[in-house]
């Protein structure tokens, strides 16, 4: 089961690895903005299974939900201000 | 000045949202001793609620619900919680922040005093960094301009029905 | 000879009679639609000044129904059931629900919660059933070879009329694969769409029929209105 946990991380490791290149190349900033969102939500599921592999899930669920929370909180803040700018 | 966002969605998302933020901020506070947590981490929550809460409604609704006064007496408060309970366990004949000296105040055995004073500052050094990081932030995105002389910035949108 | 000349002519005026009638029908359907629409702008304006008297009893309603929600939101996070950090439960738990008791429940009529929250448990599998056909659609659509998607912005103008049930129609739009909500600018839904039957299940607006069933709006019937039109309609019919 660990084997099992320990290769899904990896591949949402690779699949974020993906997501930065448009973190990096996107033309503009909207892209990014929404990349690093998307990035946000691969971390919260990588959090979850680093937990379950030390056996300790209660303690990673409460760190995922508070970064949950300010991806959520950063991610509002810049879109506001993005629609300030105009 | 932030002005009040335009899109339904999001506001009243997040006007849900807000209060099971600080209810978690307030529980993060609270079990300090068994999950990661105490002080720090749930005063930046709390004070994260109240930024999603000027972020989206404005900053006249933020100001009717929350004044820069407020921070301030909650900042000081903060502050004179955390040094209370040190004087209070120095005035007891002990060290300072020595919270095995308060087990004759609270009538419990010295190792549960030790538990409720280290609660008893976290909670000090929660209500002081919230109101730091709200007043800063409002500081911040109202240019310095002081709760007197707001009229020079703008008056307050028209409210809708 | 002149006995089909006759029947031609009565049947070219029975013609005309019966596209006069059908005439007839359409106009009586919109003269209907526009009464019962400046009736109900009536009615609402007469409910916001009743609401405002409404408005102080159900402040103390709305903040027991907040501070029991945050308390078992409480007793779930917290794995520890000991007087003393239920105690703290209950202090947390009623300062939260002093500061931000108009937060959760913004402009609800007193009592009707109840009825709300158990319509709207009934919508919840409804809603994941709907989920799940159209993942099954919008796969199928994907994984086929020549991608038969045609995307297009649709805009279109809801019934509903409060803030909650409009976000809560745009949450279901977009947790159904297939269709996002982009912006909703006064009444007006302008949402994605990936392809023609996605769009059609839309249109026909299933969704928003239910959403408005949970919150009990755009249900209204004007006696009045159906008394009026009846006895035309029978005439006609």
């Amino acid at each position: 089961m660990d084997m099992f946990f320990l290769a899904v991380a990896l591949g949402i490791c690779f699949l974020v690895l993906l997501v930065l290149y448009r973190v990096v190349y996107g033309p503009g900033v909207f892209n990014r903005v929404a990349a690093i969102s998307a990035v946000g939500t691969k971390t919260l599921i990588i959090l979850l299974i680093v937990g379950f592999l030390y056996q300790r899930v209660d303690m990673f669920v409460d760190i995922s939900i508070v970064y949950a929370l300010l991806n959520f909180i950063g991610c509002v803040a810049v879109a506001k201000y993005l629609e300030m700018e105009r | 000045m932030i002005h009040r966002g335009e899109d339904v969605i999001i506001r009243t998302i997040s006007r849900m949202l807000i209060p099971f933020i600080q209810i978690y901020a307030l529980y993060v506070i609270m079990h300090g001793h068994y999950s990661p947590g105490g002080g720090f981490q749930g005063g930046v929550i709390f004070g994260a609620s109240f930024v999603l809460l000027l972020l989206t409604h404005g900053y006249h609704d933020a100001r009717s619900r929350v004044s820069e006064k407020t921070m301030i007496v909650f900042s000081s408060m903060g502050v004179l919680i955390y040094a209370g309970i040190g004087f209070l366990c120095l005035v007891l004949l002990g060290n300072f922040l020595d919270y095995s000296m308060l087990a004759g105040i609270l009538h419990v055995d010295p190792a549960h005093a030790r538990s409720l004073g280290i609660l008893g500052v976290e909670i000090g050094v929660g209500f002081a960094v919230m109101a730091v990081m709200v007043s800063i932030f409002l500081d911040i995105s109202t240019g310095g301009v002081l709760p007197g002389e707001e009229e020079d910035v703008g008056e307050p949108p028209v409210k809708e029905a | 000879m002149e006995v089909t000349l006759l029947v031609q002519a009565a049947d070219e005026s029975f013609a005309i009679l019966e596209k006069a009638r059908v005439r007839a029908v359409d106009l009586m359907n919109t003269a209907a639609k526009l009464t019962s629409e400046t009736r109900w702008m009536e009615e609402k304006k007469v409910r916001a000044i009743f609401r405002g008297a409404q408005e102080t009893r159900a402040g103390l309603q709305n903040f027991v129904v907040t501070f029991v929600i945050l308390f078992f939101f409480w007793a779930l996070l917290s794995g520890k059931y000991d007087t003393f950090h239920l105690s703290l439960g209950v202090i947390c738990c009623g300062i939260v629900a002093s500061f931000g008791h108009d937060l959760l429940f913004h402009n609800v009529r007193a009592g009707d919660m109840r009825v709300i929250a158990g319509r709207f448990f009934l919508y919840v599998p409804w809603l994941f059933y709907q989920v799940v056909l159209s993942n099954f659609h919008v796969a199928r659509l994907v994984l086929s070879p020549r991608l038969p998607i045609d995307p297009k912005l649709i805009r279109y103008k809801t019934k509903l009329e409060s803030d909650t049930s409009m976000v809560t129609l745009a949450n279901s739009i977009t947790l159904t694969p297939g269709t996002i909500t982009i912006a909703i600018e006064n009444g007006e839904f302008v949402v994605h769409a990936l392809s023609r039957k996605v769009a059609d299940d839309l249109n026909a607006g299933d969704m928003e029929d239910k959403v408005a069933h949970i919150f009990m709006e755009a249900d209204h019937i004007y006696i009045q209105d159906v008394l009026d039109v009846a006895r035309i309609f029978a005439a006609l019919k």
